[in-house]
């Protein structure tokens, strides 16, 4: 029980990370703990599915469900690039506007439109 | 040749082509020849499809379906897929507006093999979203369209795109994980990953599960719903389709919001209490339609204006989506509201992409955005070399296609999706918003026209009044999706029990179809046009005209957008649990 607490908790933090910050960097931090969280849970629940090892010989019945951990292979390529996107993104950003800050971002960016 | 390949074919060879275009940039010392690689690259992906979606064809009419599991696979291990009448319909879209905008994008840019590459790897990905049947691999196809589309805003090198990629890849992103919560909820409780499986075992299943499979679906819906931008979760839009080249805003606004649409009803089938969200995304559509062609009427930015009427739009089509799903895809009212959900889901992306490239053509040339600034563009575009008016031409079919106008292609399938809904509220919502959209293109129009503007327009630096572009490729974009408007509207009456034979072939029934040039119609018609000319007389008086600046400048921000998701979510949730 506690684990899932635990990752409710780092769940809630990554949410609060993208919205509450203003920074854009923290609002990216955020987005990665946000993924991380989803990433953990399929790891840690999954593993629960079964007990033994998944390697193959001879007795495959009771092995972990390898199915869940090899989804989240490409859940962290697909995070990885996500991340990579937005932090081009944002040094784009702050080319234009000389901020990270979201708000200050907006405002500039409207004044020159 | 077997069946299989050819569906393989739809999604492979745009991959390919666009592995070949990115070659281009090996070579780009010879630009002769990374030209020459680029184009047959785009050959490949958004030419070559078409013969494997024609010898498809058959298959699909004569109610046939290629199912199976990419390469062999064991069930239960590989990617489940299925090539059915609703995934030609949705490729046929795909590939028609694709192919059209690149084209476009050709004369009005962005160019360039890396443009050309990520284009294909978001055609690809647009074709395999409608085809897959299996949870995790619909993930992977919305996060490559999402990546794709986040990458080719920013393209028109403007600083606001960038911002608006910026928020819409945070709040998609962070939805999407919302999205892999809800998988792994069905795969906790079913085990399976293929929808088959999946609905298999939500057969079985009881009391506590039930909650668990409730949530789960929200999650997966809202998560869907934000790409559609239905509301409250359309704020990400109006910035990104706005700022974006126009060629691509002529692709997201057409395809990209509504593949994912027609891929989410896939998985609704599976529920049981699937007509309940197809209920109230049916609801939200509705509001959606109106509110947002309200919101446009306010706007002055020309392309923004055609934003918010993708939105309005596609209110139009989740409207009519949501309640063939409420009734169920197997009654002749549900088929026919399908079928007309999809018709105008194709006749939007054709005349809203025509309006797009229309207007960045214009907006090109005369360096103008503002609708209050701009006027008399039918003779500056002719200064700058447009000798005969194509542009205002076409832009003029895509207005009147969009305000529903006989006999082009907007008037029948917006009359097919009224004339089915006759008997419920969302009718008068839909009707309202009609008026409202003949409203705001005539505002549009006028930039067209001759007149006093009531802002100042720009110059460019050497003091003239418009830039000199190529135009033959944006001519024959143009001048094909005004073919297809009208086109669209002479054949339709045959098309939508066509679409409703695709859709559920197994029904023997007749379907409704609309009696487009009764006398009753054409004053309906009428009548929303008169509205819609005294709504844009009304709104020129300063009192409705202030009310209009202050939704204009109603603040918007990027918390918002999160608000917004959280509470769609929370709505959709407690929707499912009373």
């Amino acid at each position: 029980m506690i684990e899932r607490a635990l990752l409710f908790t780092l769940f809630l933090i990554g949410f609060y990370g993208i919205v509450g910050k203003k920074h854009i960097i923290k609002k990216i931090f955020g987005l990665n703990i946000l993924n991380n969280a989803a990433v953990i849970l399929f790891i840690l629940e999954g593993s629960r599915i079964g007990t033994d090892a998944p390697i193959m010989d001879g007795q495959a019945s009771a092995i972990v469900d390898p199915v869940p951990q090899a989804l989240m292979l490409t859940a962290i390529v697909i995070g990885v690039c996500i991340t990579a996107l937005s932090l081009a993104l944002a040094v784009h950003l702050y080319r234009v506007s000389g901020s990270f800050d979201i708000d200050t971002i907006r405002m500039r960016i409207q004044d020159e439109a | 040749m077997r069946l299989e390949d050819l569906v393989y074919a739809t999604i492979m060879l745009p991959l390919f082509g666009a592995a070949i275009a990115l070659m281009g940039k090996l070579v780009h010392r010879n630009r002769a020849f990374a030209k020459t690689l680029e184009y047959i690259g785009a050959g490949i992906g958004l030419v070559l499809p078409w013969v494997g979606l024609t010898m498809l064809a058959p298959v699909v009419f004569s109610g046939g379906i290629v199912s199976g599991i990419v390469g062999n696979w064991y069930e239960g291990v590989g990617i489940a897929f299925r090539f059915d009448g609703l995934a030609w319909l949705i490729q046929i879209l795909g590939y028609t507006i694709g192919l059209v905008a690149y084209i476009y994008s050709l004369g009005g840019g962005p160019r360039g093999p890396a443009f050309t590459t990520i284009f294909l790897i978001q055609t690809a990905a647009l074709a395999a979203t409608i085809i897959t049947t299996d949870l995790f691999n619909l993930f992977v196809c919305l996060e490559v369209m999402g990546i794709t589309s986040y990458v080719l805003i920013p393209t028109s090198k403007k600083p606001g795109a960038s911002l608006a990629a910026f928020s819409y890849l945070m709040v998609s992103a962070s939805a999407m994980v919302f999205f892999l919560i809800g998988t792994y909820g069905l795969y906790r409780l079913t085990g399976a990953l293929s929808y088959e499986g999946i609905a298999e075992g939500l057969r079985t299943i009881g009391g506590r599960e039930r909650l668990v499979s409730n949530m789960a679906l929200t999650l997966l819906v809202s998560a869907v719903a934000i790409r559609v931008a239905v509301m409250p979760l359309y704020g990400w839009l109006p910035d990104a389709h706005a700022l974006a080249p126009h060629a691509v805003s002529a692709v997201l606004s057409g395809v990209l919001i509504k593949t994912p649409l027609f891929a989410l009803s896939r998985i609704l089938g599976l529920f049981s209490n699937g007509p309940d969200v197809g209920h109230l995304m049916s609801i939200a559509g509705g509001i959606t339609a109106l509110v947002a062609v309200v919101i446009a009427l306010s706007q002055q930015d020309a392309k923004r204006l055609l934003a918010y009427h993708s939105i309005s739009q596609i209110g139009y089509v989740v409207a009519a989506w949501g309640m063939a799903l409420q009734l169920g895809i197997d009654t002749a009212l549900g088929i026919s509201l399908m079928a007309a959900a999809y018709l105008h889901a194709l006749f939007h992306a054709i005349f809203k992409g025509l309006l797009f490239l229309s207007v960045g053509t214009t907006i090109d040339i005369t360096g103008e955005r503002n609708v209050y600034a701009l006027r008399n563009a039918v003779k500056i575009m002719r200064k700058a070399g447009e000798r005969i008016p194509v542009t205002f031409i076409t832009f003029l079919i895509g207005a009147l296609a969009i305000s529903a106008l006989p006999p082009l292609n907007g008037f029948v399938s917006k009359n097919a999706i009224t004339y089915a809904m006759k008997d419920s509220m969302l009718y008068h919502l839909l009707i309202a918003a009609g008026a409202g959209t003949v409203a705001s293109f005539i505002k549009l129009s006028r930039i067209y026209l001759p007149g006093v503007p009531k802002l100042p327009m720009q110059r460019t630096p050497e003091g003239r009044r418009f830039k000199r572009v190529r135009l033959p490729s944006r001519w024959i974009a143009q001048i094909t999706l005004a073919l297809l408007c009208i086109a669209g509207g002479l054949w339709t009456p045959r098309l939508v029990s066509l679409v409703g034979r695709l859709i559920q072939p197994s029904f023997q029934g007749t379907l409704i179809i609309p009696a487009l040039y009764s006398g009753e119609n054409l004053l309906k018609t009428l009548w929303t046009a008169l509205a819609g000319v005294l709504i844009y007389l009304v709104i020129q008086h300063p009192i409705p005209a202030n009310l209009l600046h202050a939704i204009r400048t109603r603040p918007r921000n990027f918390k918002g957008l999160f608000v917004s998701f959280s509470l769609g979510t929370a709505g959709l949730a407690i929707w499912l649990l009373i």
